[in-house]
């Protein structure tokens, strides 16, 4: 029970808290203790200097008259009136033995209702002595009943304590073990189970509340994984076929024109097949978002203007045409390099898929705030249905699977944006098809 | 040119030294990290072509040593990393090119070509020229035979990165690398169709071809 850490801590507490009553407690005990004394004193010196003065104004007999009086009233102090010598003169302390000023009566004097007597003798002028005493004893037995209350109190005091500790204890411990016992099943290798929250939003609410958001995060990042091995599995083992029977076929036809042109062609799809996993290597390191630590502020306009300026020669070479729209600087903060690649991937596939004669625009601008980049054509366009599936990796058209391509050009699109926080979305550019990724709008 | 090559696979190694070979250099091979850097610190390289990715340590820790040690041999680093962020940490840690394996030896002799000779940093010219073709640097203007010839900002780019590696083989990504700072690879052919523009021009005069295309390389600047 003790290797829990939440028990040990409410025990530890549940001790030094008893410690602290206890110290209170005895300094409380010791302090009536002197203020009820004090106060018997002061009532038995008060008694006394009224008898003195008694003594003066109405002499002897006038105090023995006075101790009379008090011995017959109930409840009143124990008095004495003696000569120097010691005879008796009156009072139920006639008879002690005391020497002058304060003291207790000695327990050889003690009998019947004198047992723990505190006496003040003073003597009077004409050799006589006054003894005025009170049963301090009553002190101790009022002593007695506040120490059993107090312990009464003490003992409730921990026993509440402790079993107020124990519970927090075994609460925290049950919700710290719940949290324990998931780990422990993802370990095993349920990646599916998340840390229950109560609800309370507490400390312990938010620490399950992050651990589940980290669990989704490498779930999500196990899946991409997955994703990627699966695409691998399934994608580029139709070109390695490819190039398997290509090789064969060289293998088998003879004549030395014959086998350079089998090599060379083997090579080219080596070198497709190369740049398709190198593409997928990027997408998925891109979407494991390490590298926004290359941000910086960026000219999206100057960075279209170089994009359009290479490609412009190509396209009109192929009949068609590349042009830019774009009026002003447009900062975005973002990695040069990764967004050079996508505008390229976003020309590249315009340029391809909208064939002989496309005229291709690139524009720049502010949509409602917010910095956009987009690609249009004027080629057949793609069905609304189908648009999205082109930002999935491999996604490539029916209508478009005899054309070169890997089908990651959009997916590495949509992964750039998505660490740019950007949004890639397909758009009708009544024809052809507009690619266009919408940054976040820049505050302030 | 005398190469050091530092690479533990012992068939890219053996390929790598015989092609080298073949293309005329002398090369000495270290299989490990220690070896290489022995070699590095003894010997007088004119480019060192270090593996990254050596048994043990890595390539870069190398590069440092060595870098450190006031060796200032080029370094052409070879990856099967295709990290994003590797190039920049190579050359940052001192290297001078960058090649991701796997590679077309062309590509590699062209890249070892080109550090090789590279003039010295304080050297720089105002002007270049190959035959009767003149650039000047500081004018920003080119001539061929007297007569001037206008060209765009990255065709003069282009032209001017072609006369400063004259007489050398300039590939296809070193074009890209360099004149558009394109650090993958388009499947668009730009460097072909600048490149003939570019000729195109330059011919305009009816001079002979100054621009030739080797096959399964790139192109090279050279005297007719």
């Amino acid at each position: 029970m003790f290797r829990s850490s939440s028990l040990r801590l409410a025990a530890f507490y549940a001790l030094a808290f008893a410690v602290a009553v206890a110290i209170l407690g005895a300094v409380t005990l010791t302090t009536t203790r002197a203020a009820l004394g004090r106060q018997f004193d002061a009532r038995i010196a008060a008694e006394s200097a009224s008898l003195a003065q008694e003594y003066k104004t109405e002499g002897l007999m006038g105090v023995v008259q006075a101790v009379r009086e008090r011995d017959a009233t109930p409840g009143a102090l124990d008095f004495g009136l003696q000569t120097l010598p010691g005879a008796r003169v009156a009072g139920r302390l006639a008879a002690v033995r005391a020497p002058k000023g304060w003291s207790v009566l000695r327990e050889d004097e003690a009998r019947e209702g004198l047992e723990q007597t505190r006496i003040l003798a003073t003597d009077l002028p004409g050799g006589y002595r006054l003894l005025v005493g009170d049963d301090v004893g009553r002190v101790d037995a009022l002593d007695g009943v506040l120490f059993e209350r107090f312990i009464l109190a003490f003992a409730a005091l921990v026993l509440l304590g402790a079993a107020g500790g124990y519970g927090l204890a075994r609460g925290v411990s049950r919700r710290v073990d719940s949290i324990t016992a998931t780990a422990e099943a993802i370990i095993d290798g349920d990646l599916t189970r998340r840390v229950p929250a109560r609800g309370a939003g507490d400390d312990l609410d938010r620490l399950a509340a992050s651990f589940n958001r980290m669990l989704d995060r490498i779930g999500a990042l196990m899946e991409n994984l997955r994703q990627v091995s699966n695409d691998i599995a399934h994608e580029l083992r139709t070109p390695l076929t490819r190039l398997r029977t290509r090789l064969e076929a060289g293998l088998t036809r003879t004549g030395e024109g014959n086998r350079e042109a089998v090599l060379e062609a083997a090579l080219a799809d080596l070198d497709a097949i190369l740049g398709a996993f190198a593409a997928l290597l990027r997408i998925s390191q891109i979407e494991a978002g390490a590298r926004r630590a290359a941000f910086r502020s960026i000219d999206l306009t100057e960075l279209a203007s170089t994009v359009v300026e290479a490609f412009a020669p190509s396209a009109e070479d192929a009949g068609g045409s590349l042009s830019l729209k774009a009026d002003a600087p447009l900062i975005i903060e973002g990695d040069a390099e990764l967004l050079t690649q996508m505008l390229v991937n976003m020309v590249e596939n315009a340029l391809r898929h909208a064939g002989s004669g496309a005229a291709v625009v690139v524009a720049c601008r502010r949509a409602g705030g917010a910095p956009a980049l987009s690609v249009a054509d004027n080629g057949p366009g793609v069905p609304a249905a189908e648009r999205e599936a082109l930002f999935d990796r491999f996604h490539r058209l029916e209508a478009s699977r005899s054309t070169p391509g890997s089908g990651l050009g959009l997916a590495l699109v949509a992964a750039v944006a998505k660490l740019h926080g950007a949004e890639a979305s397909l758009h009708d550019a009544a024809p052809g098809l507009e690619v266009r990724v919408t940054f976040q709008k820049i505050a302030g | 040119m005398k190469l050091l090559l530092v690479e533990d696979d012992a068939e890219t190694a053996a390929y790598i030294k015989r092609a080298l070979g073949e293309a005329g250099h002398t090369v000495d091979h270290a299989a490990s990290g220690r070896d290489g850097l022995l070699l590095a610190a003894g010997e007088t390289y004119d480019v060192i072509v270090l593996d990254r990715m050596l048994p043990g340590i890595d390539g870069l820790a190398i590069l440092r040593t060595i870098r450190a040690s006031k060796v200032g041999t080029p370094v052409l680093l070879l990856t099967a990393m295709g990290g994003i962020d590797d190039r920049v940490e190579g050359l940052e840690a001192g290297g001078d090119d960058y090649l991701v394996k796997p590679f077309a030896f062309a590509e590699l002799l062209a890249r070892v070509n080109a550090l090789a000779r590279r003039p010295p940093p304080q050297d720089t010219p105002t002007s270049l020229a190959v035959a009767d073709l003149e650039m000047d640097l500081l004018k920003r203007s080119v001539t061929r035979g007297g007569e001037r010839i206008e060209l765009q900002p990255r065709e003069f780019q282009l032209l001017e990165y072609l006369l400063r590696h004259a007489g050398r083989v300039v590939t296809r990504t070193m074009m890209l690398e360099s004149v558009w700072d394109f650090h993958f690879d388009p499947k668009t052919n730009i460097v072909e169709t600048h490149m003939s523009r570019l000729r195109a021009k330059l011919q305009r005069g009816g001079g002979a071809e100054l621009i030739h295309t080797v096959r399964g390389a790139g192109y090279c600047l050279r005297e007719p």
